[in-house]
């Protein structure tokens, strides 16, 4: 296992350098103007483009410039997301700053949504595959036909529009001024966004969960367990869910990383400030070190969640070994 | 002001609505008890585009945060629409109107006793000096990003100090505290409007430190501002200047990309200022989200307004139609004009005549309705919006249509004298007509703009080769003089201050030539530059010495030698179709007692607005 986990580690290494050159690629050769110009503005002349040209490094080399980043990009104490070369071009914030203060509304989106997304998906997944053809599980998949159709952003508005603006029953979007995570969550903020972010998941889980259920019934060790007088609850919940939610598990994690990285949509539907809608008003911008930092953010977040889901696989089925 | 204008112009409505202003309780600039108090709630879409920095912002939505709320400058305005004197500025931190000498070259503004820093300069006083360092960062090319240091180039000096090559403003001095010279090297007639501006606002010494409380802050000193007007940042109190810039913490009433919260600045003595009512107590800003949902939450009366969205089609309908709302939407000029540019030195485009029939054949009545019908603006008639040139050509279009809905057989009239149509049947003979190189903006409703021009000039036998950009993109191609663009059909441009230079110079002097903007029509390129970008032509009209001449104007004559560059544009030149002055259309929260639109920003005037429990 620690053979494996040091090769893990160093290919994820080598997945974020990746990440990080392609991304930095994109920009470079994306037609969206040159960055200086946009920090400029309008009526400048050359030598005022030059001069910031220079002050934000744009003047040197590709590959000088990429050095740049790219040293940014290692986990070293005054090197990590370092000031001097991650800042944003629109308002100068550093990246490293900003990030650490709209994580944790990152993290209570991604958590918060995906403990709704399991409460409903696997629950659901279970009835389905235990009534298996009844009116439940026809529901149960009406459900998931609704939940994997509906797009995030139109979820979203659609929620707003019935629960806040019509009903009052949700708060309005945003956090109010001044108010903690905490506050914020005890105000009911998050409670739309979650529901918005864990519906479509629920959907997919419940699917998945029935379809996984319905397969590890089907097993002999299940028709074994039957054959010794187990009763149903216990054969489908101490036997037959342990092998059905393994691959949950793995998805789980994949799904919590992509989420830490941002959540888009929703961030900038229900004006959330977090990793999200920067990422999303940067790019509009073209504002480079704050997108750089943002994805790389989100491909740690990736790639630490399959370690991390690989590892715990191997615990809960003892049939996997890492070497 | 292009990216604002966008913002701002992009409304569509469903029928009805009229294309004059309307307004709500508009207030007459006297300040009135019972108005005060309350909080006022905004939310705006983005965060400042530079931290709030007065060097680098070039916003109007942050221009009117500085006019209204933070910042005082030598001159200013009202903030109110034209017709009540919102285009006019006034003394503010000048005790009077600027004593300007008869060659038009020396400046000189005595200040007012009595105008106080807001915390925690409290207890210094401005001074003329301090108007010194706001000009000298705003020369600073490490502090002045993105700003437009480029309106104070006529002070003597101004440049060599940008350059390095001087260590002050050599046309810059104060012989007192009180007493602020100005001397240039051209005769500039709206150097008072330029002095109104927030880049020109003092900043407060501090210590020895060159540009007082703003040094060490090249970057972020919108984050450190000090206020001078009737409110301040939340939090300013416990700025603390003893401390070496890097240790200084920002204010924290401004959270970048989240919030800002405006308390009143207790150093403000409303006595020196006649020209803010400053009602509300304070002012919270939310930033971020979406555009419908933050329209829906004014209808609510959760926010009370939206700084820098377009209201949706449904609530300008619902508001237009709604007797009990209609008192809470307003439409007001927002002094941008919609417009297509040629490039002269892209045949076709170097003969007048193709020039002048595509202004007859354009549809503009169909550009207007596609955007959203009469409440998104006036037709244009010609090229400045009106208010500045004080009206003088409120009436005037040269290429008038019927309903506007263009003229084929005038426009083929018009093709008929031009030397690419051959034989005379009003239809260009030319390859270089077909296939056009024409961009435009990808978003709605761009694109079907681009399908009526298509439309109109097929009976020309003018063709198009139509490329959707992204809005920058689409930008930066149109100014490249090396893109070889023919047409540009998505941009907008809005006065920077009400005068008609923001218009004349950077459109159409050639100085606003590439790589400079945004003369996309290349009037006044030298043979030399033509060649360096690749065209054949060799010459385009130009009209820089009429630039100059009004420029160097002042007062009527100022505003009459605009209308006559206008007119010259539009009957001798034609380097557009102008078709459309965009309207501003706000609407307000069921909270909002007081409203009036600040002609100079081309927003709600937020000192004017009041809040009902105030």
């Amino acid at each position: 296992m620690g053979r494996y986990l040091i090769r893990r580690v160093l290919f994820m290494i080598l997945v974020l350098f990746i990440v990080s050159l392609l991304t930095f690629l994109i920009f470079v050769k994306l037609p969206a103007g040159d960055p200086a110009r946009r920090a400029v503005g309008k009526s400048t002349t050359p030598e005022q483009i030059e001069a910031a040209r220079e002050a934000f490094g744009l003047d040197k080399p590709l590959y000088v410039q990429y050095a740049r980043f790219a040293r940014g990009l290692v986990p070293f104490p005054g090197w990590f997301l370092d000031e001097k070369v991650y800042y944003s071009y629109g308002n100068f914030v550093s990246v490293k700053e900003e990030l650490f203060r709209r994580l944790p509304v990152t993290i209570t989106l991604a958590i918060g949504s995906a403990v709704i997304w399991l409460a409903m998906g696997i629950p659901i997944g279970i009835v389905s595959a235990v009534k298996k053809g009844s009116v439940w599980d026809r529901a149960g998949m009406l459900f998931a036909l609704i939940g994997v159709s509906m797009p995030v952003f139109w979820l979203g508005q659609l929620l707003l529009y019935v629960f806040w603006f019509k009903l009052r029953w949700a708060p309005k979007s945003g956090l109010d001024i001044g108010a903690s995570i905490w506050v914020s969550i005890a105000q009911g903020k998050f409670i739309l966004p979650w529901i918005t972010l864990a519906f479509t998941s629920a959907a997919f889980y419940a699917r998945m969960v029935r379809g996984n259920l319905i397969e590890t019934m089907g097993d002999d060790y299940i028709r074994t367990a039957r054959a010794k007088g187990l009763s149903e609850r216990r054969v489908i919940y101490k036997h037959g869910l342990r092998g059905a939610l393994t691959p949950v598990v793995t998805m789980l994690g994949l799904d919590i990383g992509a989420l830490l990285g941002g959540a888009f949509i929703t961030e900038t539907l229900f004006a959330m400030p977090g990793i999200g809608a920067w990422a999303v008003q940067s790019i509009g911008t073209n504002d480079f070190p704050v997108v750089m930092g943002v994805t790389i953010v989100g491909a740690l977040f990736i790639a630490a969640a399959n370690l991390i889901v690989d590892v715990t696989y191997a615990f809960l089925d003892p049939r996997v070994r890492y070497t | 002001m292009v990216a604002v204008v966008a913002v701002l112009g992009i409304v569509a409505a469903a029928c009805g609505g009229n294309d004059s202003t309307s307004s709500s309780s508009t207030d007459t600039g006297s300040a009135s008890a019972d108005l005060s108090g309350g909080t006022l709630k905004f939310a705006q879409l983005a965060d400042f585009y530079s931290a709030l920095d007065p060097q680098k912002e070039y916003s109007a939505v942050t221009w009117e945060y500085y006019r209204c709320c933070l910042l005082r400058t030598l001159m200013s305005y009202k903030g109110v629409p034209t017709d009540q004197g919102g285009a006019e500025i006034f003394p503010d931190i000048a005790s009077a109107a600027p004593e300007i000498s008869a060659d038009g070259l020396t400046w000189s503004f005595t200040l007012k006793q009595g105008v106080m820093y807001g915390d925690p300069f409290g207890d210094v006083a401005v001074a003329a000096g301090d108007f010194i360092r706001a000009l000298e960062r705003t020369a600073d090319p490490a502090a002045n990003t993105g700003g437009y240091s480029f309106y104070y180039s006529p002070i003597k000096g101004f440049d060599d100090y940008a350059a390095g090559k001087a260590d002050t403003i050599s046309g810059m001095s104060a012989p007192d505290d009180s007493t602020l010279v100005i001397k240039l090297t051209e005769p500039t007639g709206d150097l008072g409007y330029r002095f109104a501006m927030g880049t020109t606002a003092p900043i407060p010494p501090n210590g020895d430190a060159k540009y007082g409380a703003a040094e060490g802050h090249e970057r972020n000193y919108g984050r450190f501002m000090v206020a001078t007007g009737p409110y301040q940042i939340q939090g300013a109190a416990d700025l603390d200047f003893s401390v070496d810039p890097k240790e200084q913490k920002p204010v924290a009433g401004y959270v970048p990309g989240r919030s800002l919260v405006l308390e009143r600045n207790p150093n403000y003595d409303p006595a020196t200022d006649d020209l803010r009512p400053a009602y509300p107590e304070s002012i919270e800003v939310t930033m971020g989200g979406d555009n419908n949902d933050l329209y829906n939450q004014v209808s609510a009366g959760e926010i009370d307004f939206v700084v820098d969205g377009a209201v949706p089609p449904n609530k300008i309908k619902e508001y237009t139609t709604d007797p009990d709302l209609q008192d809470r939407l307003n439409v007001y000029p927002s002094d941008a004009v919609r417009y297509v540019s040629f490039n002269l030195a892209m045949p076709p485009f170097d003969d007048i005549h193709v020039r002048k029939a595509i202004n007859w054949a354009l549809d503009k009545q169909g550009f207007r309705q596609v955007r959203g019908g009469e409440t998104t603006g006036q037709i244009a008639g010609h090229i400045f919006v009106n208010s500045l040139q004080n009206n003088l050509l409120a009436d005037y279009d040269p290429y008038a249509t019927p309903n506007s809905a263009g003229d084929q057989k005038k426009a083929m009239d018009e093709m008929k004298q031009s030397k690419y149509d051959s034989n005379g049947d009003g239809v260009c003979d030319d390859p270089s007509c077909e296939g056009m190189l024409t961009i435009t903006d990808r978003e709605d409703p761009y694109p079907d703009q681009a399908a009526i021009l298509k439309d109109n000039l097929a009976p020309l036998g003018i063709t198009m080769d139509v490329k959707e950009l992204e809005r920058g993109v689409m930008y930066n191609k149109c100014n490249d003089a090396n893109s070889h663009t023919a047409f540009c059909i998505g941009p907008a441009w809005g006065k920077d201050y009400a005068d008609g230079f923001t218009f004349g110079g950077p459109l159409f002097a050639s100085g606003g030539l590439w790589e400079s903007c945004c003369n996309y029509s290349l009037l006044g390129a030298t043979p030399d530059q033509l060649k360096g970008w690749g065209y054949d032509v060799t010459s385009t009209p130009s009209v820089d010495d009429k630039v100059a001449e009004c420029s160097a104007a002042q007062d009527e004559a100022r505003f009459q030698c605009w209308a006559d560059l206008d007119k010259q544009l539009m009957e001798e030149v034609v380097p557009w179709v102008p078709y459309l002055f965009d309207n501003s259309v706000d609407i307000l929260s069921p909270n909002v007692t007081n409203y009036s639109f600040d002609q100079f920003a081309g927003l709600a005037a937020f000192d004017h607005m009041a809040v009902s429990g105030g």
